[in-house]
């Protein structure tokens, strides 16, 4: 086998051991040696050259970005999450086409894109995304989770939003459903404001899915200081009493009238 | 266009001989790609003409010309992998020919070159190459050139689907006067798509529906796919299109399923949509609209919703939950927390009352006691004196008419109306004195 071939490798060996001892640290060294490792590879994208490796080399770097990806899931490091994805992407678009087999987390990766989009409230990117998708591939679970998630969030059921935690498809999914969560429980926050006049203490504290009365209060406290909370029942900031009609808005009149006598003068 | 039905192999091969002189190399190449009909008589006429006339200098417009025939003959014939050749062979020649005056059957030819390799499947394979084509036609300057490739660039991408690669293609190139109405049109229709799927429907009605308008009466295929579009931007903004856009000469049966789609989300029946959206699935798909009709399901609920807060002073949530129809597992708190959205984007104006479960609308005030006539007014004012201005402006004289020359006869005329004018007021001063 060829040499360099060998090498990294042998690299990726020790990267997927130091992955499953979950060592952070060892993990990301080795990971940026092999990706200065994989820039000597000609096979790979932008260059697509037609090496007699070539499809092992881009077997091989797929799943080292494919790990990479997983990596920084666990780290909680987005933007690496964004770089590394753009580098897979590629390799699911083009190359897939022509020669690779298809990879057998390659759902599990785009779906976990989508949710970050989703979080992130990039909700454009996400439906571009969302049209690059075959049929085929929107009705594997990992996929379908993400879309019906986001259907839920744009109509407002953010309860289903909640639920779909317990039914998450991949374990990796968990660290953006907790971040979903916080988003969620703010749009909950400001719903519940205009929806509602007054809510019992226990009501808003089920509906914010916090598990003690303190959180509650630590969390109106630092969030929302309009609120007050009295005789056991939190009270939202009414909207104070429509100026009554009586009231001109003369500036805004005048401005309107005067555009209006200069457009007419105008007319020959 | 007429011509283009009488086009026949025998037709062309007369053209070819006439055109370009035979056993030329441009010939040859261009004869291969004809069917070998009536071998002998072809024989027979490169014996005459060989005899006749001296070697002629084709022009490379001449030749281009000829190219765009055959190429035409050949699409048209359905030969699509010999056209696609063709082209290829077309598109190598105009690389090295730099003349302006090409230009236009140049960008013809680009036309068909993407449209054979559209035909057969293989659009892919010229993104590069129409590329190269933009940048070169980029650097002579070579305007309409540059539109066609970049329409034909932004159809390729958007072909497969690839928005984003679209939209930076096009925030990219250099943006310039329409020298082409046709093309103007096609570049709004794509602009409008991708502007559609980035969720931003202001400016995609805006370019859609500008697109349907501007684009000649005769490219109905083109308006029809223009109004599908037009249509669910428009339910996607929340407005109904009225019936006579879908009532259109010749359209009335390719929008039919998105007839029976505007009527579900008008009502605001959840079941209706779900049963129309799966009855057209497959027109929907292969318009590739699909994915949008899955996002108007959110327009149905917040119509029903809309409908229920008008009607009811006072409805209990599981009564919401149930007229709405959702089909999940917990409706009422569903209802609730869908209720709480509407109100807070303003939709509906209502409050909730948690405790007893139910839903209060507020009660509408005396509109016009408000301000609310006089920002409508406004608003229509504002946009009838636009109107003006641009008319106004619009306005076009046809060029050097203060310069037009009079004819000696006119001027004879006019001297001569002037004389009886002067002759006449003569007249009538010495009448008075």
């Amino acid at each position: 086998m060829d040499p360099k071939l060998a090498e990294v490798s042998q690299l990726f060996e020790r990267f997927k051991a130091a992955c499953a001892r979950e060592d952070v640290d060892t993990c990301c060294n080795v990971l940026s040696k092999l990706k200065v490792l994989l820039t000597g590879f000609s096979s790979l994208p932008p260059l697509f050259e037609d090496t007699p490796n070539a499809i092992h080399e881009l077997t091989l770097a797929r799943d080292i970005y494919e790990h990479a990806v997983l990596l920084s899931v666990k780290i909680g490091d987005q933007d690496a999450f964004e770089r590394d994805f753009f580098q897979l992407k590629p390799y699911y678009t083009d190359a897939s086409s022509s020669r690779l087999p298809p990879s057998s987390q390659e759902y599990m990766i785009l779906g976990l894109n989508l949710l970050r989009l989703l979080v992130q409230n990039r909700i454009a990117e996400f439906h571009t995304e969302l049209e690059l998708l075959s049929s085929t591939a929107l009705e594997n679970p990992c996929i379908k989770h993400a879309v019906e998630l986001e259907q839920s969030f744009m109509e407002g059921a953010y309860n289903r939003v909640l639920s779909a935690k317990q039914t998450v498809p991949c374990k990796t999914y968990d660290y953006f459903m907790d971040l979903l969560a916080k988003t969620v429980r703010d749009e909950i926050a400001g719903c519940s404001e205009k929806a509602y006049g007054y809510l019992s203490v226990s009501d808003a504290r089920q509906m914010l899915l916090f598990s003690s009365d303190n959180e509650l209060l630590q969390y109106i406290k630092e969030e929302q200081p309009e609120w007050e909370i009295k005789t056991g029942q939190v009270i939202f900031q009414k909207a104070k009493e429509s100026a009554s009609c009586k009231e001109i808005p003369s500036l805004q009149l005048i401005n309107q009238t005067l555009s209006y006598a200069r457009e007419l003068e105008r007319i020959v | 266009m007429a011509l283009r039905r009488k086009l026949k192999a025998q037709v062309l091969c007369a053209f070819l001989n006439f055109a370009l002189s035979p056993g030329s190399e441009p010939h040859n190449r261009l004869a291969a790609h004809l069917p070998k009909e009536d071998e002998h008589e072809m024989e027979f006429d490169t014996a005459t003409s060989v005899s006749q006339s001296p070697v002629k200098h084709p022009l490379p417009e001449l030749e281009i010309y000829c190219y765009l025939l055959v190429l035409i003959y050949l699409i048209d014939q359905k030969k699509y992998s010999e056209a696609k050749a063709c082209s290829s062979a077309s598109v190598a020649r105009l690389k090295n020919l730099n003349r302006r005056t090409v230009d236009v059957l140049a960008s013809r030819l680009y036309f068909y070159y993407s449209l054979s390799y559209e035909l057969t499947g293989d659009l892919a394979e010229i993104r590069g190459n129409l590329l190269a084509l933009h940048r070169i036609a980029t650097l002579r300057h070579d305007e309409l050139g540059q539109e066609t490739l970049l329409n034909l660039l932004l159809r390729n991408y958007l072909h497969y689907n690839l928005y984003d690669q679209a939209e930076k293609l096009r925030s990219k190139a250099p943006r310039f006067e329409a020298h082409s109405n046709q093309q103007f049109c096609r570049y709004l229709f794509y602009l409008g798509k991708i502007r559609t799927i980035q969720l931003e429907y202001t400016d995609a009605k805006e370019s859609l529906l500008q697109a349907a308008r501007k684009a000649p009466v005769a490219a109905l295929g083109f308006r029809v796919q223009c109004n599908k579009w037009a249509i669910i931007v428009r339910l996607l903004l929340g407005e109904i299109p009225e019936r006579t856009v879908f009532m259109q000469k010749g359209m009335e049966n390719a929008l039919r399923p998105y007839f029976e789609l505007t009527n579900a989300v008008r009502i605001g029946d959840l079941e209706l949509f779900k049963s129309v959206a799966e009855k057209f699935s497959t027109t929907f798909s292969s318009d590739r609209t699909h994915n949008l009709i899955v996002r108007l399901r959110h327009n149905v609920i917040r119509t029903g919703l809309r409908n229920i807060s008008i009607s009811y002073s006072r409805i209990s949530l599981a009564d919401v939950a149930k007229k709405l129809r959702l089909d999940t597992a917990n409706p009422v708190a569903d209802a609730e927390s869908i209720v709480a959205k509407a109100i807070r984007d303003g939709a509906i104006d209502a409050t909730i009352d948690h405790a007893n479960g139910w839903m209060v609308s507020k009660e509408t005030g005396d509109i016009y006691s408000t301000n609310e006539p006089q920002i409508a007014f406004n608003s229509r004012i504002a946009f009838c004196l636009n109107m003006h201005n641009d008319a106004v402006r619009a306005l076009r004289f046809p060029p050097n008419s203060h310069k037009e020359k009079e004819s000696a006869e006119k001027r004879r005329e006019r001297q001569q109306q002037e004389q009886e004018l002067a002759k006449h007021i003569a007249e009538e001063d010495d009448d008075e004195f």
